[in-house]
């Protein structure tokens, strides 16, 4: 029998992102389908296709067997598709049942009949069981029901198939499972689920079968009953090609970066909570995660990006705490941070003023204030020709350079600074392979000439092959410290799922 | 797919090219009044350029450069200062006040004081705005904008009652002693001209050759690189809103001490130097030679204008029209050049 709802080689390019590159979903009548990736592998692109708000530019969508072309998403919802989207697309001061029916009143001589709707909504929630009163006004209900008001809206339109977006995103556990509670009660009565999430105890408990995308590409598809955290882990953040790097034992120094404490409130929550670390010189230590478990605000609080609420970060014995860039990149810190366009660089600015940044105050690029363009022009350079950038000159903008040659002028430039800490930020997110191993290359290189360097890599191939070794954070802890040596997959699959038993 | 990156398109072209359209709709609206545009357009060139004419063009243009330096400097950041108005009459007040009320001083002396008086004055008052977005959060676009009133209202208060000129009617101060005038050159040139050619060629030197230059340039660009790159941003902020708002004091000052010799309510205001300024460095997106460069292109175009409508029946408000048209469709341009990246 032809599956509920198939997707054969969906592609959609935004500019020159490939955002899904020939992506192939099978969704079976009645069963819970997970999809699973990062941010950032395509989950929302396939999601908006298969909802009809956007037009794939190659593929094709088959409902039960026969190929639909969605003009709009109202075409989809007359097929029987419905999405609950991340954020409520609901009227706050109107009651359930106006939300439930909007679009879709039942009539009775041209007027809203309104017994008609609060009876057959008022039916719909108890068959369900949504626990929904259809006369309360949603802006005074909570997160989790107004989720199930969505739920409704969907049912109300007969939907056979129900996109969830992230939907436990916004609840609170017990909120959370009562909506798993709801899902199987669809599914029950013959509904089709597609789940989107990250997160993957909720994949093994409610889905029937998983779909991880990586890169906007399918990673791996597989039966939740015949699968494993850790299989389904390495298929998000694995890479086909496996790292080797050779390097010889670490010559440990004394430490040069000493994190104690740290804490860092984000919305309410602790994003960073309470983490302690040291980072000795001549090792390199490897920070493994699932993105999103307090990485980034980890990293933008030792850069001084972003002042920490609690705890004590010391540079080469500077206390840098609460201090601005200036004063860490003075203590010792070179930082190649995630976002190279965003970040790591001024498109728009020469390769030249690029290269410049950091050193434009000191000689030989500067004396008292002046800058010497001709020491400038030098200094870039010598830099491209050193770490081999392709760029025809220092005078180019740097915005038109691939995505590897961009990183790795931003890492000539960092590597470049005499200070004892780098911290590498996705060193070789979207970088080719031949760059990947350059940079690979480097980093052991500074290593052995005994710099203390911090990686934060979501390739966890990347952060083993590395690390001599490797910090696991899970929600904004760190949960275990492991030698690089000790570390294999699926240990650290486990830690990064917050699982500490499994992995002892 | 490498192979096909964009490049965007160079902006000089683009001015000389709104400039040409500009004048090519002005054409056909004098046409279309029924006027003779070439007749217009010669009395507009005789007006800014002949030799008698060029004294009151280059007195036109210190002011219209001043103010364009003073919105040029903080867009080379990409920080924007609306308050130019507000800074400017501080300015003019604080160089008409300083030698009326300060003990008397040798000539030369007690203009220097004067300048210097409006300059830290209208530098404070711009630091202001930029404190307003470094330590309250209140964009810059908003705090310089909204700090501009009540500073016109004050200075306009002050002349109007406490130290006003009792002997005339008029809310302005009493006349200035000669010795804080500024000396002239010859006719109506004053060493203001001087003296805002100076500025000019330190803004010009500042951006191109220092690494405070650098800095602010690479802001404009891409603030958070500079911000990862150890530019401590809202000190940037309050000095170059300092730098900003003293370069209007000194026009304030310039304008008092060289030619009106008192300061009258309105007076700075009026001739809208301001907002010529801002179209000014907007039309070179804040890079300070070309910024220079259509100031005194505006200004030959205004006085011009002066002369036009003297010479012939057409309006000078014609030559605003231009200026309004160049400025459309260089926004234009660079819109839709956003939108095919």
């Amino acid at each position: 029998m032809a599956p509920e709802l198939a997707a054969i080689g969906i592609v959609k390019r935004y500019g020159s992102l490939v955002a899904n590159d020939h992506v192939d979903l099978a969704v079976e009548r009645g069963e819970v389908h997970v999809v699973m990736g990062e941010n950032g592998a395509g989950k929302s692109t396939l999601m908006s296709i298969l909802y009809g708000m956007q037009a794939p530019d190659e593929g094709r969508i088959l409902l039960l067997g026969s190929e639909v072309r969605y003009r709009s998403a109202l075409d989809a919802i007359a097929e029987g598709v419905s999405m609950v989207h991340q954020a409520f697309k609901l009227f706050n001061s109107l009651t359930v049942w106006e939300n439930v029916v909007y679009g879709c009143e039942p009539q009775r001589a041209g007027f809203v009949d309104r017994a008609a709707a609060i009876t057959k909504v008022g039916a719909l929630a108890q068959r369900y069981h949504l626990g929904v009163d259809p006369s309360a006004i949603v802006g005074r209900l909570s997160v989790g029901v107004r989720q199930r008001v969505e739920i409704l809206k969907a049912l109300h339109r007969d939907a056979r198939i129900l996109i969830l977006d992230e939907p436990t995103a916004v609840l609170t556990p017990q909120e959370r499972d009562a909506l798993l509670a709801v899902i199987r009660n669809l599914t029950a009565s013959g509904r089709t689920v597609i789940f989107v999430t990250h997160k993957l105890h909720e994949a093994m408990a409610i889905g029937d079968r998983v779909t991880v995308l990586r890169d906007g590409r399918v990673a791996a598809s597989m039966t939740t009953k015949e699968t494993s955290p850790s299989e389904i882990i390495r298929a998000m953040i694995g890479r086909a090609v496996n790292l080797m790097v050779e390097k010889g034992p670490a010559k440990l120094g004394a430490a040069v970066l000493k994190v104690d404490s740290l804490t860092v409130q984000r919305a309410g929550r602790p994003a960073v909570d309470r983490v302690s670390l040291a980072v000795r010189a001549g090792e390199i230590v490897g920070i493994a995660g699932v993105a999103g478990n307090g990485q980034t605000e980890l990293i933008e609080a030792l850069t001084g990006l972003l002042p920490p609420d609690q705890g004590r970060v010391e540079i080469a014995g500077h206390d840098v705490t609460r201090r601005d860039v200036e004063q860490h990149r003075r203590a010792g810190l070179a930082y190649i941070p995630e976002d190279r366009a965003a970040t790591g660089a001024a498109p728009e600015a020469s390769a030249a003023d690029n290269l410049a940044m950091g050193y434009h105050r000191a000689p030989p690029l500067a004396r008292r204030g002046l800058l010497d363009h001709r020491a400038l022009a030098a200094h870039a350079r010598r830099l491209i020709a050193r770490f081999g950038v392709r760029i025809g000159s220092e005078a180019d903008e740097v915005g038109s350079l691939s995505g590897g040659n961009l990183q790795k002028l931003v890492v000539a430039r960092e590597l470049s600074h005499e200070g004892p800490l780098l911290i590498a930020e996705q060193p070789t997110r979207g970088v080719d392979v031949g760059a990947t191993e350059f940079i690979h290359r480097l980093l052991i290189a500074e290593r052995d000439k005994g710099r203390a360097i911090l990686l934060v890599s979501a390739e966890l191939s990347e952060i083993m092959a590395l690390s001599d070794r490797i910090l696991v954070m899970f929600e904004g802890r760190v949960l275990a410290d492991v030698p690089g040596t000790e570390a294999d997959e699926e240990t650290l699959g486990f830690l990064m799922a917050g699982r500490i038993r499994e992995a002892a | 797919m490498s192979a096909l990156t964009f490049r965007r398109p160079s902006r000089i072209p683009a001015a000389p090219l709104a400039i040409v359209i500009g004048v090519t709709v002005g054409a056909l609206l004098i046409l279309a009044s029924g006027g003779n545009p070439l007749t217009a357009y010669w009395a507009i060139l005789i007006g800014a350029l002949a030799p008698a004419s060029l004294p009151d063009a280059l007195n036109w243009a210190v002011p219209l450069v001043g103010m364009t330096l003073v919105a040029a400097l903080p867009l080379r950041g990409g920080l924007v200062n609306l308050g130019g108005d507000g800074q400017l009459v501080i300015g003019g007040l604080v160089a008409a006040l300083a030698p009326l009320y300060l003990p008397a001083l040798a000539p030369g002396i007690a203009a220097a004081v004067a300048i210097v008086a409006a300059m830290v004055a209208s530098g404070l008052y711009a630091s202001l705005a930029a404190w307003g977005e470094t330590r309250l959060g209140v964009p810059m676009l908003i705090s310089s904008l909204l700090l501009s009133y009540p500073a016109v209202g004050l200075t306009s208060y002050v002349v109007g009652f406490p130290l006003r000129d009792t002997t005339t009617g008029l809310a302005q101060t009493v006349m200035i002693p000669r010795a804080a005038r500024l000396a002239t050159i010859f006719g109506p040139l004053n060493i203001g001209l001087i003296l805002m050619a100076a500025v000019a060629l330190l803004a010009v030197f500042y951006d191109r050759r220092t690494a405070g230059g650098y800095e602010l340039r690479m802001r404009g660009l891409n603030a958070r690189f500079a911000g990862y790159g150890g530019v401590r941003l809202a000190s940037q902020t309050v000095r170059v809103m300092f730098a900003s708002g003293a370069v209007a004091g000194l026009v304030g000052a310039i304008i008092v001490l060289g030619s009106q010799f008192r300061f009258h309510d309105g007076a700075l205001i009026a001739p809208g130097y301001t907002w010529s300024g801002l179209m000014a460095a907007l039309l070179a997106g804040g890079e300070p030679l070309g910024a220079i460069g259509a100031g005194v292109f505006f200004a030959a175009l205004q006085t011009g204008g002066f002369a036009m409508q003297r010479e012939t029946s057409i309006p000078r408000v014609l030559t605003m029209v231009l200026q309004a048209v160049i400025i459309l469709f260089l926004a234009i341009r660079h819109g839709v050049t956003r939108r095919s990246r």
